[in-house]
């Protein structure tokens, strides 16, 4: 009778057997689609860096280059703009969408809130919890872009209001400025950044009264 | 997200790919998932740190991707965590040498649907492990401690084996 083979070559044998996995390669259009990706924001970036930096240089001698530098940097603060908006308006329509209930459901803008300690590593700020006119439904974790987000969903008759809170560090924030409008594909997003942190209010409700709306939470 | 940079995120499109496939079941599901993995990697390159890992920094984006976007589209979505109710009856298996043969046996596919068995987190553990990633490393795509990530691994190779002595009966 055998000895049984020792722990590390059945590990080993286990190894070998997963480097036999099928060779799954991406097919050739989604390659063809990420390098659209990638071709679109950072080569705007990048041609807006290797235009600026000569730019800037000519400046001091020839103060007409000035135009030229403004409007890479508007065409750079318009894609900012754009994927900004579009995160905002996806991220709604996947919690509109979703089939499972809010992580919280409450109507008690003291009871959601407190929800996400723990969850988050920083505490949303959230100025408005709700009336009878826009009642608090309750609250949600999601990813906005490539960080963690709460997220508070509220009700606007038959519309969904959803305000995204997240740290704002590092985002392409639009424009520089500190509220943004805009809508697209028939949603209303307001972004604004206030208390350190960044905000996104996205709704298919009325556009004057989502801004009214998000007034009240301090995206004046 | 530099030039230099873009083309490198282009270079793990594959393993990208194989990850995405193995989570989202679907091929053109995972294709979306991939797809919308390099949009917010371009949005959010300003997180990036340079000099660190790019694959394991795309890596954490994916998975985070896919736990918003597609668990959150699942009626009746699975259960995470890992397989530990069906441990073995006993320790005979495991130093079966029988065991050692299977595995050496043991074809593409089947190495594959016993894969597929696996928890969502168990499959994905196994998967970033073959990527070569460290622990620390998958720590940061996983988001949690190192020592998580060693046991869930070790669980996960062991529910591994255990499917691969059942399809081997």
């Amino acid at each position: 009778m055998s000895e049984p083979p020792p722990e590390r070559a059945v590990e080993t044998a286990l190894s070998e057997a997963l480097q036999r996995l099928p060779e799954r390669r991406a097919p050739a259009r989604l390659v063809r689609g990420v390098e659209d990706v990638l071709a679109t924001a950072p080569a705007r970036r990048s041609r807006w860096r290797r235009v600026l930096v000569p730019a800037l240089a000519a400046a001091a001698v020839v103060l007409v280059a000035t135009p030229v530098v403004v409007s890479q940097r508007n065409a750079v603060s318009r894609a900012a703009t754009a994927t900004m908006v579009s995160e905002a308006i996806g991220d709604h329509l996947r919690i509109v969408q979703a089939q499972r209930p809010l992580e919280i459901e409450s109507g008690d803008g003291h009871r959601v809130r407190p929800w996400f300690e723990g969850r988050l590593e920083f505490s949303p700020v959230v100025t408005f919890g709700g009336d009878a006119e826009v009642p608090l439904r309750g609250g949600a974790l999601a990813w906005f872009l490539d960080r963690k987000a709460a997220v508070f969903v509220y009700g606007l008759r038959l519309h969904t209001v959803t305000l995204f809170v997240f740290r704002p560090e590092g985002l392409p924030w639009p424009g520089g400025h500190d509220v943004h409008r805009s809508s697209a594909r028939g949603f209303t997003v307001v972004m604004w950044r206030a208390h350190g942190l960044g905000y996104a209010l996205v709704s298919d409700a009325d556009p004057g009264e989502v801004q009214a709306l998000a007034a009240r939470f301090g995206g004046a | 997200m530099h030039e230099e940079l873009a083309r490198e995120a282009l270079g793990h499109v594959d393993a990208l790919y194989r990850l995405a496939r193995y989570l989202t079941r679907a091929d053109a599901d995972a294709e979306d998932l991939v797809q919308e993995t390099y949009a917010r990697a371009v949005a959010g390159a300003s997180g990036y740190m340079p000099g660190t890992n790019l694959k394991a920094w795309l890596f954490r984006i994916l998975r985070n991707t896919f736990i918003s976007t597609y668990r959150r589209r699942r009626a009746s979505p699975e259960v995470s965590g890992l397989e530990v109710a069906d441990a073995p009856a006993t320790e005979e298996w495991l130093r079966d040498d029988l065991e050692l043969d299977r595995l050496r046996k043991i074809v593409a596919e089947e190495i594959e649907a016993a894969l597929m068995s696996l928890s969502e987190d168990a499959r994905t553990v196994v998967l970033l492990d073959l990527e070569d990633l460290s622990e620390v490393e998958m720590a940061a795509v996983l988001e949690c401690p190192v020592g998580t990530v060693k046991s869930r691994l070790a669980r996960a190779r062991a529910a591994l084996r255990r499917r691969l002595r059942d399809y081997a009966r």
